[in-house]
């Protein structure tokens, strides 16, 4: 008999010592009886002398009935140890099953007819291995996916186990093994006769398989400047790898067919110069032995884009692009690979045979120029067609302030008025001067060039400002306390600052353009990256990222940016499937994770549940390594061929709690009917 | 007194001053139709007992009667008429003949009314006694007979005089009504009281249920050894000869206040009932044994069932 109980023996001593105190108190303490008056108490004396003449076996069944308590405790306690005979048996086994649940096994190939899946076949491996377990061996079983769920304890109850693992659906995600393993190696540390069964299709990356160490080596000493490079890298190697030394590591197959012909890439952008169109981008690719024929089509929303047949060798992986299609008011893409008819036409994994994409969301700005006539500005902004321009004089401005309400941006030029326009619009300055600056201006340098800019900045981006001249610009003191940056230096003197002031983007060149009546000069309205420094900020103030991915692969975690979300810590993420979660936003960016294949939707909200920012997202299988969904009967891991398990030795265990429990409930009825009786008291 | 002793007492009385709400109040004890049934039982009796002899009652008494009851040794100074000279000249002995005389019965009803005729339910068993009694009375005083009532208890507690007709059964009745309770059963003390008071013999009728834990004999025997006829009536309540108890209890004597811890089971209860049953046997077979009448009768029988009863068996009439 063993105690594997997780009670330490002490805690158990004080609970066992207080019980019995307890118990013992319960049975000394003198119970506070009913009175009840009698006309004649000398007969009931009569009739208890005569009783007492058996007063000893009356004391006598009074301990027994204390001794019957006191044994119903220990018996309640030593459960609570969980006992267990046999299970210190050595052949006892602990095991961890690795349940591949990954999207390649949702593959239709678990019988010869193609009406079961791979999960479904695994499914009945699985508890055939559980069946097989011995009383004394203790499973656990883990869900593989994107990531590693434990779905039970370790446990000896094959019903239990079977009923886990009947619950467990695919997702469609790529499996990630390694972080499997870490986790079985963890919870199979210090438990006898570790074991790991992996039940899979042996659908995983190379680099996976590698990262396993069979031998708990020491680190080389890095002292002999000779061993040095060895060392590191060992380490490199051992401190990433999972360390399988003393575990024993089987497969377990499943799936019997390779033919699938699935997209492995699908992703769109919009033109930098026309956002009006778009480009999409498409690989697909035959795993299967034999050539493949299929129907690729592109849809935008419901309307057929493009439909055409693709003839596929062996292995083969072909690539296409789709250039300059038209915008619609639709911004959902979707490309659909369909069997054809005939030979090579036959594919038993349906998850890759659709992908989506979603086109970066669009919208025209209203634009507020707040000008004395100014040629290059209002060039500049004519020849870009996403935005819808008005312009005032500081006059009319001056005026009539309200003209700004309900403009997405207002630019201001060698003007600062006394009245801002109202949130959320955001504003672009030129030269801005006196108390209204936006920013504090700490001086002016003549002939100032630019020397070095924040590249990371979108506004900079694809810009070059390297020998604009300038005869004069004012010098900011930008303060990073109140999120304000800098993006253009002149040697140390910022002369190009931006900041965030709630959802509101503000950017301030120090200098003027050059303009009729001005005495400030300037070239950079004379250069290419005028105009692309101003389609940049208005993208920023829009939100817009030209390079902004909206389709990523499911199970990875990405960091998407919500734009203009501030002071919210979470967001919602609305599903495929409708279903709602909340993932963390640090830093105005949320953490996406998808785990199945479709469209989904980010919100963040504020306090009061009004929407603050959203961005609607596309997962893709886009795994190469899951869409090759051919079986691998033999699996490498670490360069060690894994075998299949054993049959487990029959091992005797019985846990006794249950027993103990019932024995225990037993004599606490025996005790009620004889004390309810009057026979123990 | 040790405090657990005294929290006991204080709790006995608390329990008697509640249980005296109940039982003293007898405003409603002789009401105009108790009144009724008395009249019905008088005339019962008068059927009943037919033929008897109304007033002149044979007593023990040997005195100036008619009917011939004994003899004696001669004495000097008895009369030498009643000389058996018949006797003398057989036996050459002088014997005196003694006849019974005759005169008014006296009627003397002991009612018990100590803490312990205080229980039953619903009608406490003193209520019952005292109806009884009062029955009892109305039939006596309508006989012509004279008859006192003297409530008991540890003492005598008070006393009606004897008083003959049955225009005085409104007296009986107010005096039934205002006496003193309470108290511990003391039969002998009592008896012996009484004995010491009443010269005059009669029939002594005892109503109590003679939960006495000295013993009935000795307050029985006193009247016995004082030429009293006793008349036994013994009453007492159902739920106390076969009570309805059950678990831990601490039983307190109502009397007394003495308290016995007890673990009521169902053999326990046996066994106190047939130890009841014992007592009762016990009274029954003493008065058996002096050829004294004795009734024995629960709360739970209305009282001119029980009267009639004692009639139709004799003895108190004759």
């Amino acid at each position: 008999m063993s105690l594997l109980g997780p009670i330490p023996l002490a805690i158990w001593a004080w609970i066992a010592f207080g019980a019995a105190a307890l118990a013992i108190g319960a049975y000394v303490i003198k119970m506070r009886r009913r009175r009840f008056e009698v006309p004649f108490s000398t007969l009931w004396k009569r009739v208890l002398e005569q009783k007492d003449a058996n007063s000893l076996w009356k004391q006598l069944k009074r301990l027994m009935s204390l001794l019957l308590i006191l044994g119903i405790l220990a018996i309640v306690l030593i459960a609570a140890l969980d006992p267990t005979l046999g299970a210190v048996d050595r052949k006892a086994r602990s095991v961890v099953v690795l349940f591949d649940a990954s999207a390649s096994m949702k593959a239709m190939d678990g019988d010869e007819a193609g009406k079961q899946s791979r999960l479904d076949a695994a499914k009945q491996r699985t508890k055939a291995l559980i069946d097989s377990m011995g009383g004394g061996d203790l499973a656990m079983i883990m869900k593989v996916d994107g990531q590693a769920t434990p779905m039970s304890r370790f446990t000896s109850d094959g019903p239990v186990l079977n009923k886990v693992v009947d619950g467990i659906t695919a997702s469609d995600t790529p499996a990630d093994l390694t972080r499997a393993l870490g986790a079985a190696a963890d919870a199979l540390r210090d438990r006898p006769n570790p074991l790991i069964v992996v039940v899979s299709d042996g659908a995983f990356p190379e680099a996976q398989l590698g990262l396993v160490s069979w031998d708990a080596g020491k680190p080389v000493p890095a002292t002999d400047p000779s061993a040095k490079a060895t060392s590191a890298e060992w380490n490199a190697k051992n401190l990433a790898a999972i360390d399988l030394s003393n575990v024993d590591v089987r497969y377990l197959p499943v799936g019997r067919r390779s033919d699938n012909v699935g997209i492995v890439a699908f992703n769109v952008r919009r033109y930098i110069a026309n956002k009006a169109a778009y480009e999409v981008y498409i690989e697909v690719q035959n795993f299967g032995q034999e050539p493949a024929h299929r129907q690729l089509a592109l849809y935008n929303g419901d309307t057929a884009v493009d439909v055409k047949r693709i003839d596929l060798a062996p292995g083969q992986r072909i690539k296409q692009i789709y250039a300059k299609l038209p915008g619609s008011a639709d911004n959902k893409l979707r490309a659909s690979l369909r069997p054809l008819e005939g030979a090579g036409g036959s594919d038993s994994f349906a998850l890759d045979d659709q992908a989506f994409a979603l086109l970066p969301a669009r919208k025209k700005q209203k634009v507020l120029m707040v000008t004395e006539d100014n040629l290059f500005l209002e060039g500049a902004l004519l020849v870009y067609d996403n935005v819808d321009p008005t312009k005032v004089t500081p006059a009319e401005y001056t005026a009539r302030p309200t003209v700004a309400d309900g403009m997405d941006v207002v630019i201001f030029d060698e003007f600062t008025p006394d009245v801002m326009p109202p949130a959320p619009a955001s504003l672009l300055f030129f030269h801005p001067t006196g108390p209204n600056s936006p920013f504090k201006e700490r001086g002016n340098l003549a002939f100032p060039r630019i020397t070095e800019i924040d590249e990371g900045h979108p506004v900079m981006r694809w810009v070059t400002l390297s020998d604009v001249y300038m005869d004069k610009s004012a010098v900011f003191a930008p303060d990073p306390k109140k999120g304000e940056s800098t993006i253009a230096y002149s040697v140390r003197d910022p002369i190009i600052v931006a900041k965030r002031d709630g959802r509101r983007k503000v950017l301030a060149f120090g200098f003027s353009l050059p303009s009729e009546g001005r005495d400030a000069g300037t070239d950079l309205p004379m250069r290419v990256a005028f105009p692309m420094l101003l389609v940049n900020t208005l993208d920023w103030f829009a939100g817009d990222q030209t390079d902004l991915l909206t389709t990523y692969s499911t199970g990875t975690r990405e960091r998407v940016p919500l734009d203009g979300v501030v002071g919210a810590t979470e967001a919602e993420v609305k599903g495929p499937d409708g279903s709602l979660t909340k993932t963390p936003i640090i830093d105005g960016l949320a953490t996406f994770y998808g785990a199945r294949v479709g469209y989904y939707d980010v919100t963040a909200k504020d306090a009061k549940g009004n929407p603050m920012a959203q961005i609607e997202l596309a997962a893709n299988l886009a795994s190469p390594a899951e869409s090759d969904i051919a079986p691998s009967t033999e699996l490498t891991l670490g360069g060690q061929q894994l075998e299949p398990p054993e049959a487990f030795a029959i091992t005797r265990s019985k846990k006794l709690w249950i027993y103990l429990v019932l024995l225990a409930m037993a004599l606490i009825v025996m005790e009620w009917v004889t004390y309810h009786r009057r026979i123990t008291v | 007194m040790a405090p657990a002793a005294s929290a006991s007492l204080s709790s006995i009385k608390k329990s008697a001053v509640a249980r005296d709400n109940r039982v003293a109040d007898r405003s409603e004890l002789f009401d105009e139709r108790f009144l009724k049934t008395l009249e019905h039982l008088h005339m019962v009796s008068r059927k009943v007992f037919a033929g008897n002899i109304r007033a002149e009652r044979r007593t023990r008494k040997v005195g100036s009667g008619i009917e011939f009851a004994d003899h004696r040794t001669y004495s000097r100074g008895d009369d030498f008429r009643y000389i058996d000279w018949n006797l003398y000249g057989r036996l050459d002995k002088m014997l005196l003949r003694l006849f019974e005389e005759e005169e008014d019965l006296y009627i003397y009803i002991l009612v018990d009314v100590s803490d312990s005729m205080a229980i039953g339910s619903p009608l406490p068993k003193l209520h019952y006694a005292m109806q009884v009694a009062a029955a009892l009375t109305y039939v006596g005083l309508a006989n012509l007979d004279r008859v006192a009532i003297i409530p008991f208890a540890d003492r005598i507690i008070d006393r009606l005089p004897p008083s003959r007709g049955k225009n005085r059964i409104h007296r009986v009745f107010e005096f039934l009504r205002s006496c003193d309770l309470g108290g511990k059963t003391e039969l002998a003390g009592c008896m012996k009281d009484f004995v010491a008071q009443n010269k005059r013999r009669g029939l002594a009728v005892v109503i109590s249920d003679f939960y006495d834990p000295e013993g009935f004999e000795q307050g029985i025997n006193t009247l016995r050894y004082n030429k009293f006829e006793p008349f036994v009536l013994q009453v007492y309540d159902k739920r106390e000869a076969e009570p309805q108890l059950h678990g831990d209890l601490a039983l307190v004597d109502c009397e007394t206040g003495d308290t016995r811890e007890v673990t009521v089971s169902k053999s326990l209860l046996e066994q106190y009932t047939k130890a009841h049953e014992a007592y009762c046997k016990e009274l029954e077979a003493y008065c058996t044994k002096y050829a004294l009448p004795f009734f024995r009768t629960h709360t739970s029988i209305p009282f001119d069932q029980l009267v009639l009863k004692i009639f139709r068996s004799g003895g108190f009439l004759r």
